[in-house]
């Protein structure tokens, strides 16, 4: 604990209501939630004595976070919302601190399975996504109604605080608070704490290759365009739209902010613009990030799953992008028509100097010559051209070898000096490389084993086989497909079309043999010839990174048995376990360096030396190399790694703010501690802009949140509440709301208040906490047919305007309309429109000329043909549904909740379950089972019986799906349809 | 095309407009159907029992009483009854609340058009489509390979076509793709942590949580 965050907590909990913290990202707010939880445990001020701490919609990270700060002192309970509702009373009745979501605990909260007397605070940690109707406000709302307890709000995302209007104050007031405090990074308590002790910090630039360049370049030029483009348009402001901005995620928000409102007066191409920018930006993330075969093969399905609709792919400037990107891989080398015999052999001998580098391929090489012969000859008569690869290596894996190796250097030199020094400190010397993603992660992992030639000509043996494979297939079935993709490839560019179509296949045909020849060594050198394969790679990395001899002959008889891939798996459970000790379920973060790494920590002799005596002992594990034990963990993974392995050295692979936040406080929590941080940047790349702006983005929102605190003005009635959006409803528990049922006529006792059945799985959405917030009661239960019941007549559908154009797609609105008006005479879809976005569906242009049946005016039209009984509202905005609701009511009669739930369950169930009925399934699932081939809504259920997950129904034989699904010619159709061959790619 | 030419026998191939449609923009906007004025109670007979009325907000704002008394003629003569909505103001709650209840309450059937053309469309469309099976609108799917995994992985929240493509291409069978690890499916490019999770615990857990 640093001494601001104790400044941070006792600021917070001097006032009874609580207060919300904004906190610069990476500042420690699992350790503040920590001790704000144990100190609340402690001190059981409040009248009600104790009771529930809850903390709302944490992520796992940050439950996993909260929990390795707590230890043992605090229990904190999970409550998955699909825990039956039996065992969540139970808990809520323990008084412990409990983990929730807001759509299960608004529920709770309204069925009085949990009184909000029984709750003793309530923490939210992602304030910033609180507006006055989402969930967190609903549940501050239905707590503090009737009980004055804190509400405790933190949130470590500022500039996601100053998106649009007095955003943070708004925020405040929909969750009854009061107090804002703002923690930036630059405060002078956490500045102080954090730069006591600095770690040692050096800045490694890696200049990118000229391909590399010449893409990010390009990216930014087609980037450019698309800016101006959509600036030319005039509907957005032009200040907001730069290259800069573009670079990040906000970028979107920007845009969407602004065109939201206008969206169904726009015209396609804006739309699509819009839409490249999005896959521009990640095409220069991942430029940085991927390496170049992967890089090549994302071009390469994008061009397949958006190629038609694309502005930018038929640019000048992405052809460049292309080009390049083929660049780093392989080059197709034109020759004279002369020499095309030449050129014939010339291609199986590039081949054999690769074989050559893996020693024992010669022989297979000379096989396969034979094969590959008649193939390239046939091909080669027209036109002469040869593949030669090219396979560009990602700079900075280089750079970080060279690191690892300078690393290693300095500790033998330092522990030869001082033994005894190095081993009082409790270092583990590891050396933890962060990424941003997994398949970094694995790849360096890879990279590190086997040498980055190995890593690269795998990646490229998949991609040809990928091709030669989708090669084949096009050929049987899509011959139509394959010349199409051609002309989007190239069809822009003026090049003689024969010639731009040529390379193209002749590639493919090397492939084809390249590939053949590639996937038969595997199964050699797999099968009989473990050893060599694994000898071979190993002297070749050696070869190349100047690896010791000596301790690659000790390898030998060790490697033969666990090189093989099932050497690694085994690898990885072992490292699984001791994660799991360790309280962290971080499985792919795994790598096999870990064990390393725990008997570093049991050895007594010098660190350099415990690493020789471990390569040689534990070689089979990892690289022999005289490198330190290295951990790699990915950014994304979003697990706390510092202080579980408590790095000696960090290696910054890919900068983020976050992250380096996180360092800071490791450093600061751990100030005797040694550590060495490196950043690996690109040169002049978009990574070090992004990272820089991301620091000044973050200021800025600061600044402007310091401005705003300083206007503020938060409203306390009497009783020192603090007063909500919706004060003419605030004070009064709905119980006494009967002023509210005038509308209801004489027709029903007054004491009866007005109610509106929701199905559980609306909690998502915001309508029942403006229907609550207008005085209506709302009765949670899960409902099989439509999503509110106003009336034992009138059962409403609602679907927001994305929703109603995808469930007319997929005909599932088709069917809840069929079934809602099977059961009610009144059915009625609600068509939802979002406040905030236009009021409509589409624009006038956009209606063409003829009626064609994919619009949703015709989809409308049908619906409407088919089922005349159906009403349909149109509604603005939450409100405006809410107020046509309770206009609806009047003259009805309230609805039975019984009866409600009852409507529509499939008799074969038998019994009416309990409300968590469909908690208890795995939706997703479900959904995708649904929608396989064969699957009918009669034999889904039994399918669902008859085996345990989507994974097991993959591997079920014909005969035992026929006995499932009731039928031979559905079994066959599923069966073929999972197991068909993907024709993906061109 | 359109022919506003004297009534003749061929009404029930077009829709019957009354006479106090006469002067309607939105007449200009009916070219998919044929239409003739004829003498009816609503303002357009899209059918043997289909109707509609029109109605522009701005309207509705001068006369509240006019929708009532319209339904109110129309008896109980037709099965369908559309009340055809122009949303022609800025402030639409207030009125458009009100014509919803008054529809809803006289069982009419609202359908709100943000222009004429749109308004247009709506009344053609339903006359072409009065006898058209609702096919279009029920389950149903392309039927090549690729759009019908499309459809299917889409399901999941966060999967897009590109994702589907590049599963599609790095697994190579569907049933391969559902067995497959997290680091295999880690290891796709622009699949990310999250997406990971979200296809292995669609595939992994089991349809029924609870044993």
């Amino acid at each position: 604990m640093l001494a601001f965050e104790q400044q941070v907590l006792a600021d917070l909990v001097e006032d009874p209501n609580g207060g919300l913290v904004v906190l610069s990202s990476g500042l420690p707010l699992a350790s503040l939630a920590a001790t704000l939880l144990l100190h609340l445990h402690q001190t059981p001020g409040n009248a009600a004595g104790g009771g529930c701490l809850l903390v709302l919609s944490a992520t796992d990270t940050l439950k996993a976070r909260i929990r390795r700060r707590l230890q043992d002192k605090l229990q904190v309970h999970d409550v998955p919302p699909d825990l039956a509702a039996q065992q969540r009373a139970t808990l809520y009745a323990s008084g412990a601190a409990l983990f929730l979501s807001p759509r299960a605990l608004a529920a709770d909260l309204l069925t009085s399975r949990l009184l909000p007397s029984r709750v003793q605070a309530l923490l939210l940690l992602s304030a910033h996504r609180s507006t006055d109707t989402s969930s967190d406000a609903f549940i501050c709302r239905l707590l503090r109604q009737r009980n004055l307890l804190p509400v405790y709000a933190f949130s470590d995302c500022p500039h996601a605080m100053v998106a649009g209007f007095s955003k943070a104050e708004r925020t405040m007031k929909s969750l009854y608070v009061r107090r804002l405090h703002l923690w930036p990074r630059f405060h002078v308590l956490a500045a102080a704490d954090l730069e006591r002790a600095p770690p040692d910090v050096v800045d490694v630039r890696v200049p990118m290759t000229p391909p590399m360049r010449g893409i990010q370049a390009a990216v930014l030029a087609t980037m450019d365009a698309c800016l101006k483009e959509l600036r030319r348009t005039n509907k957005v402001d032009v200040e907001d739209l730069t290259v800069d901005k573009g670079l990040f995620k906000s970028f979107d928000e920007i845009v969407r902010r602004q065109l939201d409102p206008i969206w169904h007066t726009l015209g396609k191409k804006t739309k699509q613009l819009v839409a490249d920018l999005r896959t521009l930006r990640k095409l220069l993330d991942y430029l940085v990030r991927y390496d170049a075969v992967t890089y090549l093969k994302y071009l390469d399905t994008l061009r397949v799953s958006e190629g038609v609709r694309s502005v930018w792919i038929l640019a000048d400037s992405s052809h460049r992008i292309f080009e390049l990107a083929k660049r780093r891989v392989y080059q197709a080398v034109r020759t004279d028509g002369v020499n095309v015999s030449i050129d014939n052999k010339g291609t199986p001998t590039k081949k054999r100097k690769v074989a050559h580098n893996s020693t024992k391929k010669g022989k297979v090489t000379e096989n396969e010559d034979s094969t590959v012969g008649p193939n390239t000859q046939k091909a080669n008569t027209d036109v002469g051209i040869v593949l030669e690869e090219v396979l560009e290596e990602a700079p900075k894996w280089k750079v970080l070898w060279e690191l690892l190796q300078e690393i290693a250097e300095q500790r033998m030199k330092s522990s030869a000096g001082n033994v005894h020094d190095e081993d009082k400190n409790d270092e583990s010397g590891i050396v933890l490389v962060s990424c941003k993603d997994e398949r970094t992660c694995l790849q360096l992992q890879e990279c590190i084993l086997k040498g980055p030639c190995q890593v690269m000509r795998e990646e490229w043996e998949k991609y040809l086989i990928g091709k030669a494979e989708l090669h084949g297939l096009n050929k049987d079935k899509r011959k139509s497909e394959q010349p199409k993709g051609v002309g989007v490839l190239d069809g822009e560019v003026q090049m003689g079309s024969s010639e731009s179509v040529c390379p193209v296949s002749i590639s493919k045909l090397e492939t084809n043999a390249l590939l053949a020849a590639a996937s038969e060594l595997r199964n050699i050198s797999n099968e009989a010839d473990v050893k060599s394969s694994s000898n071979s790679s190993c002297s070749k990395a050696g070869g190349a990174k100047g690896k010791p001899k000596k301790t690659t002959s000790k390898r030998q008889g060790s490697n033969r048995k666990n090189k093989s891939k099932e050497g690694n798996d085994n690898s990885q459970g072992t490292g699984l376990d001791s994660e799991g000790q360790s309280g962290k379920a971080d499985v792919q973060a795994e790598i096999v360096a870990s064990k390393m790494s725990a008997y570093d920590a049991s050895m007594s002799a010098s660190t350099s030396n415990v690493k020789f005596n471990h390569s040689s002992a534990f070689g089979n594990l990892a690289n022999a190399k005289p490198l330190p034990p290295v951990q790699f963990h990915a950014l994304d993974s979003d697990h706390q790694v510092l202080d579980v392995w408590k790095p000696s050295v960090i290696i910054v692979y890919h900068p983020d703010i976050t992250f380096v936040r996180e360092i800071e406080v490791y450093k600061a929590e751990n100030s005797s501690r040694k550590l060495k941080v490196y950043f690996l940047f690109y040169e002049d790349s978009t990574e070090v802009q992004k990272y820089e702006s991301s620091i000044r983005r973050e200021n800025e929102a600061f600044e402007s949140l310091i401005r705003q605190k300083s206007l503020m003005m938060i409203p306390v009635d009497q009783d020192g509440r603090c007063i909500g959006p919706t004060v003419a409803n605030e004070p009064e528990p709905p119980l006494c709301q009967n002023s509210i049922t005038r509308k209801a006529g004489g027709k029903k006792a007054p004491e009866k208040e007005m109610q509106v059945i929701v199905d559980m799985r609306e909690f998502m959405s915001s309508l029942p906490n403006v229907l609550h917030q207008k005085g209506i009661r709302i009765v949670p239960v899960t409902l099989e047919v439509g999503d509110y019941v106003l009336s034992p007549l009138i059962c409403v559908e609602r679907k927001s305007i994305a929703d109603l154009f995808q469930s007319f797609a997929s005909g599932r609105l088709y069917n809840q309309v069929e079934t809602m008006a099977r059961y009610y005479k009144i059915p009625v879809l609600l068509i939802e429109f979002s406040q905030d976005k236009s009021f409509s569906f589409q624009s006038a242009n956009e209606i063409g000329d003829d009626v064609s049946p994919t619009n949703i005016i015709s989809k409308l039209s049908l619906l409407v043909l088919h089922f005349p009984r159906l009403r349909i509202i149109w509604s603005r905005s939450l409100h405006a549904t809410a107020e046509i609701f309770m206009s609806l009511k009047t003259n009805q009669d309230e609805p039975d909740e019984k009866k409600a739930t009852r409507v529509g369950v499939p008799s074969e169930d038998g019994i009416v379950e309990d409300d968590v009925r469909s908690e208890n399934y795995n939706t997703s699932a479900i959904e995708f089972l649904r929608r396989l081939p064969g699957v009918t809504d009669s034999n889904y259920r039994a399918i669902m019986d008859g085996c345990n997950s989507l994974a097991e129904l993959a591997l079920l034989p014909v005969e035992r799906l026929a006995e499932l699904m009731g039928g031979q010619k559905a079994a066959r159709t599923l069966k073929e349809f999972l197991d068909a061959k993907c024709p993906t790619m061109l | 095309q359109a022919s506003p030419s004297a009534p003749t026998p061929q009404s029930k191939n077009s829709i019957l407009v009354s006479h106090r449609q006469r002067g309607n923009p939105l007449l200009k906007h009916i070219r998919n159907a044929r239409w003739t004025f004829a003498d009816v109670v609503p303002d357009y007979v899209l059918g043997q029992s289909s109707c509609a009325l029109y109605l522009s907000i701005r309207y509705h704002l001068l006369h509240p009483d006019y929708l009532y008394y319209r339904i109110r003629e129309l008896q109980k003569n037709f099965r369908l009854r559309v009340i055809l909505c122009h949303v022609d103001v800025e402030d639409v709650i207030k009125p458009l609340h009100e014509i919803t209840r008054t529809a809803l309450l006289h069982d009419c059937t609202l359908l709100c058009g943000w222009s004429l053309e749109e308004c247009g469309r709506y009344l053609e469309t339903i006359k072409v489509y009065e006898n058209k099976p609702a096919d279009s609108i029920r389950e149903h799917m392309d039927n090549d390979y690729l759009s019908r995994l499309t459809h299917g992985l889409t399901s999941i929240r966060h999967v897009n076509k590109t994702d589907v493509v590049t599963l599609g291409s790095s697994f190579g069978s569907l049933s391969q793709i559902m067995n497959g690890s997290m680091d295999e499916l880690a290891r796709c490019p622009g699949i990310g942590e999250r997406k990971v999770r979200r296809l292995y615990d669609t595939f992994h857990e089991p349809f029924k949580r609870v044993p």
